[in-house]
């Protein structure tokens, strides 16, 4: 099949020429398998998987939240280039956007519930492991439900053999109900060979949390988008994302917090290093919509660029029709400053080593928030293995 | 409350919108909407030379080509046929003030216009509509050879080759559909060329008045500051509030060539039903520096962003701009700036507040180029949300093409806190002035960028806005 999707629209267009306003994902002559989302090991206690679940089931999971959104009336009109109509159809909003919905079902991908139980709190993660063989195409699709005063953690690798061609593309969605949690970990390490597309979209209920940590370090081109509407008062959403883009390795990301509730709080942190000839796209977005009294929301930015042939864009939004906020982003994109490496080359680090150790620690600086000891030293390895 | 809070209060902004009635008998008025016939009426009106029609009309069929831009606020209301390209005095432009007709006069007068020329600036050029009214150098600035003329004047007279040279390079008619429109109807508007190691001491200023209704203002400005030299230029602008739409788009083209300064200020104060479509673009050269310093008060919908090429290595430049968007306006402002030079470097510090139902956006971009080697930059966004009925949105944009450079951002988006308001009414201030006084205190950074004249004129609009004036 052959296809081209237009993803990971920035929430508020912007002038043409920063060429970021969305993303284009071309699908060529490939034979996609729909696959089941691969649980591995023993499932913990109070969490539940059923697969096969159809779009009309994901909706009724999301109708009560969609209808408290419907009735969120918003009398303020949105920004100047709005885009979010165009996503009005989607079931749950997400980072990438309705043309996943519609490639997905498409494709008759089934989509994975996994759900804690009212009440339960789980500590043991729920282990998915995406292992990709050479030329598999594959497409995956789950929902993570915590349902009221439960927690869940998910921890999704996709792995393969370095020189594997092929093609990857999975969608979360998640949805916390009141006083929930949920912890998703994603890590990524196919084959540079590989495209790869990883789209979150997930709804926060009242005092619920959503907490996100992402490494992306394979995949030839990644796009990746997350998209959290942070409906319900008092709701948490903090995102911790990790990039290493090498070679000509592309990273087309665009994530979203959409504040609705009162007294929310969003905390976004990107940190990547860019190498080669590598580009990185990055669109961050805080909008507080009106009737977000008390909330806040932070995004920040860290990019180390160690190659004058890397391309980095950067597009940080605030959007705001709320008064009682505080918004702030922070962006810091450049080399490593000469007092570093002043300062390592009088302990005896050569300027190469120097890089590498700070590429290390700022990608272990993600990682070591990860809850499994096993997959923090297979992110290690890797990056070991690959500088 | 303090005398002089008194006196800010009881500004009353009526002054910007007196309507002088423009009769048949001392004014002409071409048909509106924006056809071939009134292209080539225009030139001919104007005496153009050949190349200037042809440019017309080339730019013109650009225009007809282009969309709108689908990012920016809507224009939907702007009915093009409605719109009047040209409208001026019969009466011709003159050097001596007590030349000038008495309506037009008074209409600059009330403004003070006049009394800031003999006061603090070394020339005015004062533009009634489409056309220059009355132009005006001091004699020792003129001395030193700096040119100060009307842009129609410069492109038929002594100047001429350098207008051809320079005119529209910096913004081409395809850049834009609205820079397409000015191509092919510009008039009116300043050229000013200050000579190599020439220091202007005090400002130049051109002021701009938009009294017919339903009328486009088209002004090009043109100003070359060779190598070495220093200029500060002043642009003001209002008009009177129509019920119908008026339409504002002009074109500033600014040379900064070696080692030269240029300092542009604007304080913007177009009624509220006007459609501020303006393009504003600066080529710095080696060493040379460019500043802007905005105030975006007026229009019922803008589209400004002044952009910056760093073209020369060690260039550098500054942008300080203020937006204030109230009840009915839509203000999408703020800058742009690519790197090109090495050593360059760029710094952009805003401030924009809404209230009363009023958009704000900011929105910029910077590219820091491959060649760029040792570029830094750093873009400071800060907004004020002053109700919950507004808008404050920031988008931002950075594309960076080397690893040899230093770019930081900040953003910020707030409220007034309660904390400082409770202070200042603790130490005897009302609530309203309380929140004047924080608000003016916010627009600080920019105001003190400004001659004493125009800040305290900025600060009597902030107060104006906060007071529902």
């Amino acid at each position: 099949m052959s296809k081209v999707l237009k993803v990971n629209h920035l929430p508020a267009l912007t002038y043409r020429f920063l060429k970021s306003n969305d993303s284009e994902i071309e699908i060529k002559d490939i034979e996609i398998k729909a696959e089941k989302t691969p649980v591995t090991g023993e499932l913990p206690g109070g969490i539940s998987v059923k697969d096969d679940a159809t779009e009309e089931d994901i909706r009724k999971i999301f109708k009560s939240v969609n209808e408290k959104i419907a009735a969120k009336k918003l009398d303020i009109p949105g920004p100047n280039g709005d885009t979010m109509p165009l996503n009005d159809a989607q079931t749950v909003r997400t980072g990438m956007g309705v043309e996943i919905d519609s490639f997905m079902q498409e494709m008759n991908v089934p989509v994975t519930v996994i759900s804690a139980e009212e009440g339960q709190k789980v500590s043991q993660p729920v282990m998915i492991r995406y292992e990709l063989s050479d030329g598999d195409c594959v497409l995956g699709s789950q929902v993570i439900h915590a349902k009221k005063d439960s927690e869940i953690t998910v921890i999704m690798e996709y792995v393969s053999e370095p020189d594997n061609g092929g093609f990857l593309g999975i969608q979360t969605r998640l949805l916390a109900e009141e006083g929930a949690k949920i912890n998703l970990v994603k890590v990524q390490t196919i084959s540079e060979k590989m495209v790869h597309f990883d789209d979150i979209g997930g709804v926060c209920d009242d005092k619920a949390d959503i907490e996100a940590i992402n490494m992306q370090l394979g995949a030839g081109h990644t796009w990746g988008g997350c998209r959290v509407t942070l409906l319900g008062d008092n709701c948490v959403f903090n995102n911790h994302t990790g990039y290493l883009c090498r070679h000509k390795q592309g990273y087309d990301m665009n994530y979203v917090a959409d504040q609705m509730g009162k007294k929310t709080n969003s905390n976004m942190v990107f940190r990547g290093v860019l190498l080669d000839e590598a580009v990185k796209t990055f669109r961050g977005t805080l909008d507080f919509k009106a009737g977000s009294a008390g909330s806040v929301g932070d995004e920040q930015e860290d990019t180390l660029l160690l190659s004058p042939d890397v391309i980095n864009r950067t597009m940080p939004v605030i959007l705001c029709g709320e008064e009682d906020v505080d918004g702030r982003h922070g962006a810091s994109i450049g080399q490593l400053g000469d007092d570093t490496l002043f300062y390592m080359e009088s302990r005896g680090i050569d300027e190469e080593s120097a890089k590498k150790l700070m590429i290390r620690a700022r990608m272990e600086s993600i990682a070591r928030m990860i809850p499994d000891e096993a997959i923090i030293i297979r992110i290690q390895q890797y990056i070991r293995t690959i500088l | 409350m303090s005398e002089n809070n008194k006196a800010v209060v009881d500004i009353d902004r009526r002054v910007y919108d007196i309507k002088d009635v423009e009769n048949e008998q001392d004014f002409y008025r071409m048909e509106d909407g924006f056809t071939e016939d009134i292209v080539r009426k225009i030139s001919e009106e104007k005496h153009d030379p050949e190349w200037m029609r042809e440019f017309r009309l080339k730019s013109l069929e650009i225009y007809n080509k282009l969309e709108m831009p689908d990012w920016g606020p809507d224009t939907d209301d702007l009915d093009m046929n409605l719109i009047s390209s040209y409208v001026r005095s019969k009466s011709d432009m003159k050097g001596k003030w007590e030349d000038v007709p008495e309506d037009i006069k008074n209409t600059f007068e009330r403004l003070g216009i006049p009394e800031a020329e003999r006061e603090s600036l070394a020339g005015v050029g004062a533009q009634y509509d489409s056309e220059l009214v009355y132009h005006n150098v001091k004699d020792e600035v003129a001395a030193q050879g700096v040119v100060y003329t009307d842009m129609e004047s410069a492109l038929t007279g002594e100047y001429s080759e350098m207008v051809h040279e320079y005119f529209m390079k910096l913004v081409p008619p395809t850049d834009h559909k609205y820079a397409a429109l000015h191509g092919a109807v510009w008039s009116g508007g300043s050229f000013v060329y200050v000579p190599k190691g020439v220091k202007v001491e005090i400002p130049l200023q051109s002021y701009f008045r938009l009294n017919a209704a339903g009328a486009g203002q088209f002004e090009h400005t043109l100003i070359i500051v060779d190598e070495g030299a220093d200029l500060h230029f002043i642009e003001g602008c209002s008009a009177p509030k129509y019920n119908v739409a008026n339409l504002h788009a002009g074109c500033v083209e600014l040379y900064v060539k070696k080692n030269a300064r240029l300092r542009y200020s604007t304080i913007e104060n177009w009624s509220k039903n006007m459609y501020n479509l303006n393009t504003k673009r600066a080529l710095v050269e080696e060493g040379a520096r460019m500043e802007w310093v905005s105030g975006s008060f007026g229009s019922h919908t803008s589209y400004l962003y002044p952009m910056t090429i760093l073209k020369g290595d060690h260039s550098n430049m500054e942008y300080t701009g203020i937006t204030f968007a109230g009840k009915g306006q839509n203000l999408d402002t703020g800058a742009k700036v690519i790197h090109q030079g090495k050593y360059t470097s760029s710094m952009i510090s805003t401030k924009s507040i809404s209230k009363s139902g009023g958009i704000g956006t900011y929105r910029s971009s910077v590219t820091i180029n491959k060649e760029a080697k040792h570029a830094k930059t750093s873009v400071s966004c800060d907004s004020l949300m002053l109700d919950s009925i507004s808008r404050a949105d920031t988008i931002p944009g950075m594309d960076i093409r080397t690893n040899d450079a230093d770019v930081g951002h900040e953003a910020k988006i707030g409220r007034i806190s309660d904390e400082a308001v409770f202070y200042l009414m603790s130490r005897g201030l009302s609530e309203e002035d309380a929140r004047a006084l924080i608000v003016s205190g916010f627009a600080n950074p920019v105001s003190k960028e400004l001659p004493l004249e125009y800040a305290v004129e900025m600060n009597n609009l902030i107060k104006l806005e906060m007071s529902g004036g």
